[in-house]
């Protein structure tokens, strides 16, 4: 019996090109718990952007998939995600409702045409049977919630009138307005400087410590996963390298594609220590994609590797 | 060590909202200084400004040329032509930075025929060396940029600016829009290009940790003027200003042990 929110079991995404079918996930399986922050790392090309929209089924038709991503909502019969038809009703009810998404560019993500406010209270309008006043009321709520102050005179602005960390807080805000039990932010503060990724990570640990909900936190730079997750997947072309707690993942890496990453982060202090074990690991080297993750003990799990 | 250049009290101001203040500083032959600070800071308007690719309202910026020291600031565009030679930059998105209906051919050689030099069979031999020094295939040479990674593409950004043996090289964000192992390896080559050349690079980037591994100097800007400058260990061991206190403890340590903790603005200055 699993206990998870959200498990993804041998999901494979494959598409068709000209060129004939690239597989994008091979045989990708990890769990999300309950009430924690979840961190898939790698680089572009990995999969992970592949497997959170998979999970908002939001892949192109040219994309087949096989195996499951079940949902196991609080108080709700779990959902086969996966097997749900286009035009079931569940699936109108698990985007934006049960599940919703964070996307990287707060720049595109917003309507330019659209008042602020109007963009948040749209949310609440597509799920709930509310009056207009009663949704502009919770999306003034909800924008106070994510820090953003003088609410009232900035619900009737425009997404031009933002900074990219203030439009990045309407998303965040938008995403969370009809209490969702999954959180996807896919790259949320890659388009960020420094100082307001910080203030972002924060924000969303913040409110998932307040609002008890889980978050699947999409990111390619382990400095985030460290500040922000519980757990971390590791990704690399398309398979889970290795998965674990962060301090078992980033404190004793053991995957080679592990150290590889954490050595490629520039002016870090543990990477001197860690280099000669990474050398096992060289560019495009196959991974064997017949070897399986094994488990490594303590909810930890590597995918084997030849040395 | 000689120096290359001198920058004293530039100023730029957009509608009348100074975005450069006043700024001065000194860079020597064959170093790397880096500029940090948030968007808006000011650092991309003070390179441009430098390299007059906008005007700065005052101040100079006095360059050590093959010819001897010149103030850029006081020259017309006829006369800064032979300079752009030596001066060159390198964008931020490898994307946009090319034209995507140009081969590699047309644009690595464009700078030559621009400066108008040698005939076509040179310039093909010219384009066949620098992108063997980028590390690109030769037959990269007749394909378009959409046929390659954005780490390949930024290699061809590099070759466009070295191709006229340029002295100065500006990076404006020049590894931001890549992956941190494609990063890493860009990070290298420009850094094998420097011993090899002999280049000094202006680096702006907004990652301090890319500027600590990267640069020998750093200037810290803060609205429009600098807040703090020095040699990269000084200024990351031992922090003077408050702004590049808050700028440091921003960056996630991948040590989980290492809280990110809320940042506290209060105190900070808007002169």
């Amino acid at each position: 019996m699993n206990d998870s929110l959200l498990s993804i079991e041998d999901l494979i995404v494959e598409f068709k090109t000209e060129l004939g079918s690239v597989k994008a996930l091979k045989e990708v399986s990890f769990d999300v718990p309950y009430s924690s922050i979840t961190a898939v790392v790698g680089e572009s090309g990995s999969g992970k952007s592949v497997t959170s929209n998979a999970i908002m089924r939001l892949l192109p038709d040219s994309a087949q998939t096989s195996g499951e991503i079940i949902l196991r909502p609080q108080g709700r019969e779990p959902i086969a995600i996966n097997s749900l038809d286009e035009r079931d009703p569940q699936m109108q009810e698990l985007r934006g409702g049960l599940v919703s998404m964070v996307f990287q560019e707060p720049m595109t993500a917003l309507s330019p045409v659209h008042r602020i406010g109007d963009q948040v209270a749209e949310a609440v309008l597509c799920h709930r049977k509310v009056s207009q006043e009663a949704a502009l009321a919770e999306a003034a709520a909800m924008l106070e919630q994510v820090g953003l102050t003088e609410v009232e005179s900035k619900m009737r602005m425009y997404p031009f009138e933002f900074s990219g960390g203030m439009r990045q807080r309407v998303i965040i805000a938008m995403a969370l307005i009809c209490n969702p039990q999954l959180l996807i932010c896919d790259e949320p503060t890659t388009a960020l400087d420094v100082t307001i990724q910080a203030e972002i990570l924060v924000l969303i640990k913040s409110l998932q410590r307040k609002l008890n909900n889980s978050v699947l936190f999409i990111t390619h730079d382990l400095g985030v996963v460290a500040q922000i997750a519980d757990r971390v997947v590791v990704m690399y072309d398309g398979q889970v390298m290795e998965t674990g707690s962060v301090r078992q993942v980033l404190k004793s890496p053991q995957h080679p594609y592990t150290l590889h990453l954490l050595s490629s982060m520039p002016g870090i202090k543990i990477v001197e220590e860690l280099q000669t074990s990474s050398e096992g690991w060289a560019e495009g080297a196959p991974m064997g994609s017949g070897t399986v993750l094994g488990d490594a003990g303590g909810g930890r799990q590597v995918r084997e590797f030849s040395k | 060590m000689s120096q290359l250049l001198k920058v004293t009290d530039l100023c730029k101001s957009f509608a009348g909202q100074g975005v450069v203040k006043s700024v001065s500083f000194d860079v020597n032959e064959s170093t790397t200084l880096g500029i940090v600070g948030e968007s808006g800071s000011g650092k991309t308007s003070l390179v441009r400004s430098i390299l007059r690719a906008i005007d700065p309202d005052s101040g100079s910026v006095r360059y050590n040329s093959r010819e001897g020291w010149q103030n850029l600031n006081e020259l017309s565009a006829k006369a800064l032509l032979p300079l752009r030679r030596e001066i060159q930059m390198i964008f931020q998105d490898p994307f946009a930075s090319l034209n995507p209906r140009m081969t590699v051919q047309a644009i690595l050689e464009e700078p030559l025929i621009i400066h108008g030099l040698g005939d076509k069979s040179w310039r093909k031999q010219r384009v066949a060396e620098i992108l063997e020094k980028v590390q690109l295939d030769a037959s990269s040479a007749s394909r378009f940029p959409h046929a390659f990674s954005g780490g390949q593409r930024q290699r061809v950004g590099i070759a466009r600016a070295l191709i006229l043996e340029p002295r100065l090289v500006v990076c404006d964000e020049s590894v931001s829009a890549l992956d941190v192992s494609v990063q890493a390896q860009i990070l290298d080559l420009l850094a094998s290009l420097q011993s090899e050349l002999g280049l000094t690079y202006l680096f702006v980037a907004h990652d301090l940790r890319v500027v600590r591994e990267f640069c020998d100097d750093v200037l810290v800007m803060y609205a429009g003027s600098i807040v703090e400058q020095g040699p990269v260990a000084e200024i990351f061991e031992n922090p003077q200003h408050d702004y590049t206190r808050l700028l440091l403890s921003a960056i996630p340590s991948p040590d989980p042990d290492e809280k990110l903790e809320p940042l506290d603005r209060e105190g900070l200055l808007l002169e």
